[in-house]
């Protein structure tokens, strides 16, 4: 047995997962967690699943382009690393942070510039630009982690900074008040 | 992983509805601060509370940018003075006023309530000689508040400590009659009074309570207007059931807000965590007042016909929210209506909407009373007293908390606009009718007894 990450991309239309599903099905693979997300038209789906020592990846990869091609999607399969995490998410705390304002290139680029400066982890980003004349509909929701060694108040600071120069409004509060405020 | 509304609502419930805690209240008690000598106790007291509420500003600033939420003011409520300092006399119970203004100075906090006496059966020594200390000891300081708990349901109505206010009303806006009256707003006189009340004038720390314990206020009447007029505005027919719902999900949300900055503020200062007191606490902002509530549920003003009503239903799901959100919740917990302190209430008044007597009506379904009305300066004792009797009737009665806040202006008459500045206010004066002539009831003194538990129609 081996741990094996898919990732499956294309336009979005029923029977994307189904088809996916069952194709692991055939080959005896395991699903054991599966993410996916529509963002506008397109389908994005991440699958982590066991797979038969005798199976390749290889051969998995071909299977699913196959069977998928179809569907247009365009599949990619890696080997799951069991080295431990990269980056230790021990001892964080999460924050929120939210911006609005007018659009422009390079906005996520500058602001993630910062929040990486600082070894501050995105583990969620959301980000809607709708253009147009209101900049209040222009929003990018990062929940990040903050290492217990980010000096907090620098990245706050830097993070305002950074705002100001992109004319941004920017809220960044720890994740906890989302959930009092809005969760039984 | 949040949901984008959960987010966003949030962000403009802080952002444009003036969501802000609006007060962490320490109470400290000073029980055992005692000394015949007036400058050892002072000196006890500077200590006890310096050493606890030194980190309070700082720990609330802290809290508060991490989660985003402004702890706009900090206070401290210490145990009634009256007991505390019982052995005193009246110009002695000045220099503890001082000494409280002095420390509350030093450790940055807007204002410290427990110049306060509990006086609901009888008048002690300690009673008394704080009770005249009043109007000097507010007129000499400017951060120190004072409260006189003279009925009680349990108790009856104290009419001779009532009688007494208003003696000490009238002598204290004397001594500030250049600031409007100004000591006068920092003066409750309750009926019922809770022991944990963190809004002001009212503070303090009640002999039942602990060494040291975090209170929170939480305000948000702009959240709770914002919540109504999006729900009209968005076109599915609501009726009144609908609406009480609306405000009482509106209301849990700002009481969970409360809890979690209290208890981490307290968490932070190794201090046990008291109760979050939900109010609907207006300040004099557009956008941030009790009365604007009522034009969203479609009345013409505070004041009008229906405000009763509406009000009721405002009070209770507040309750009812606030409830549901913390099993702490405590101090008075309702909608307040001071008139100088909300725009809007202010402009009702002026405008003629509210009247003193509609006023009274209404606080029977409130959570304070008579809160911040500017009277005519030459409003008598005895008036003063009959209307704080009044009021405390409604209270003792109906079982709840109720409270004057009156300020005669002196020099001014009904009409005639009073200023306090800040967070207080300004307003018209308000109209007394029918007040000419002796009052001969309210000096007849005694005490009105305890109501009948029973029968209760």
């Amino acid at each position: 047995m081996r741990r094996v990450i898919i990732s499956v991309l294309g336009p979005d239309r029923p029977g994307i997962i189904a088809a996916t599903a069952r194709i692991l099905f055939d080959n005896a693979c395991n699903i054991e967690n599966v993410s996916q997300t529509i963002l506008q038209n397109e389908f994005s789906g991440i699958f982590i699943v066991t797979t038969p020592a005798e199976l390749g990846i290889g051969d998995l990869n071909e299977r699913l382009r196959q069977g998928l091609a179809p569907l247009r999607q365009h599949v990619f399969v890696k080997a799951v690393s069991d080295a431990p995490p990269v980056f230790d998410t021990g001892g964080s705390e999460p924050f929120v942070i939210t911006t609005r304002g007018p659009d422009q290139k390079g906005l996520v680029a500058r602001i993630t510039e910062v929040i990486a400066r600082h070894g501050v982890n995105v583990t969620n980003l959301q980000a809607v630009f709708r253009g147009g004349e209101a900049p209040g509909d222009n929003i990018m929701i990062y929940e990040v982690d903050v290492p217990p060694e980010t000096d907090a108040e620098e990245l706050q600071q830097d993070l305002r900074e950074r705002a100001r120069e992109l004319g941004l409004t920017i809220s960044i509060q720890h994740r906890r008040i989302f959930e009092t405020i809005n969760r039984v | 992983m949040l949901n984008q509304q959960e987010i966003l609502s949030t962000l403009e419930m802080v952002q444009h509805e003036n969501l802000d805690v609006r007060t962490v209240t320490l109470g400290l008690s000073l029980l055992d601060c005692g000394s015949d000598d007036l400058g050892r106790f002072c000196d006890n007291i500077r200590q006890r509370i310096g050493s606890l509420a030194r980190d309070l500003v700082k720990v609330c600033d802290q809290v508060g940018q991490k989660y985003g939420i402004p702890v706009v003011n900090k206070r401290i409520a210490v145990s009634p003075i009256a007991v505390a300092a019982a052995g005193f006399d009246r110009s002695q119970m000045v220099t503890v006023a001082e000494t409280l203004d002095g420390i509350a100075r030093e450790v940055g906090v807007d204002f410290i309530g427990g110049f306060s006496a509990l006086v609901q059966k009888g008048i002690a020594r300690g009673d008394r000689a704080l009770i005249e200390a009043v109007p000097e000891a507010l007129a000499r300081t400017a951060r120190v508040c004072a409260s006189v708990n003279v009925a009680s349901t349990r108790a009856g109505i104290n009419m001779d400590a009532v009688l007494l206010m208003g003696r000490v009303i009238k002598r204290a806006a004397e001594l500030t009659a250049d600031r409007d009256g100004l000591a006068c707003a920092k003066l409750c006189v309750f009926a019922n009074i809770p022991q944990d009340i963190p809004f002001m004038a009212g503070a303090y720390l009640g002999v039942g309570e602990p060494d040291a314990v975090i209170n929170v206020g939480v305000s948000g009447p702009g959240v709770v207007k914002k919540a109504i007029d999006r729900a009209l505005a968005g076109g599915a027919s609501l009726d009144l059931g609908r609406i009480s719902e609306i405000i009482k999900r509106t209301a849990y949300k700002v009481t969970r807000v409360g809890e979690l900055i209290g208890r981490e503020v307290a968490e932070r200062l190794d201090i046990g965590f008291g109760v979050v007191d939900l109010s609907l606490a207006p300040t004099p902002h557009v956008g941030d007042s009790v009365g604007e509530i009522f034009q969203s549920l479609g009345l013409l003003s505070i004041g009008v016909p229906g405000t009763t009503a509406a009000l009721a239903m405002l009070n209770d799901a507040v309750k009812k929210g606030g409830a549901f959100a913390s099993s702490h919740v405590g101090g008075l917990s309702g909608a307040f209506i001071p008139v100088s302190e909300d725009l809007n209430i202010g402009q009702a008044a002026g405008d003629g909407h509210l009247c003193i007597e509609k006023l009274e009506a209404i606080t029977s379904v409130c959570s304070v009373g008579l809160d911040m009305v500017a009277l005519p300066g030459d409003t008598s004792e005895e008036t003063l007293a009959a209307i704080m009797a009044d009021e405390m009737a409604i209270g003792v009665i109906n079982r709840k908390t109720t409270a004057t806040r009156l300020i005669p202006v002196p020099g001014k008459k009904a009409g005639e606009r009073a200023f306090f500045g800040g967070l207080l206010g300004e307003s018209p004066i308000m109209a007394v009718n029918n007040a000419g002539g002796q009052n001969r009831f309210v000096r007849l003194g005694g005490l009105i007894p305890a109501p009948i538990q029973s029968l209760v129609n």
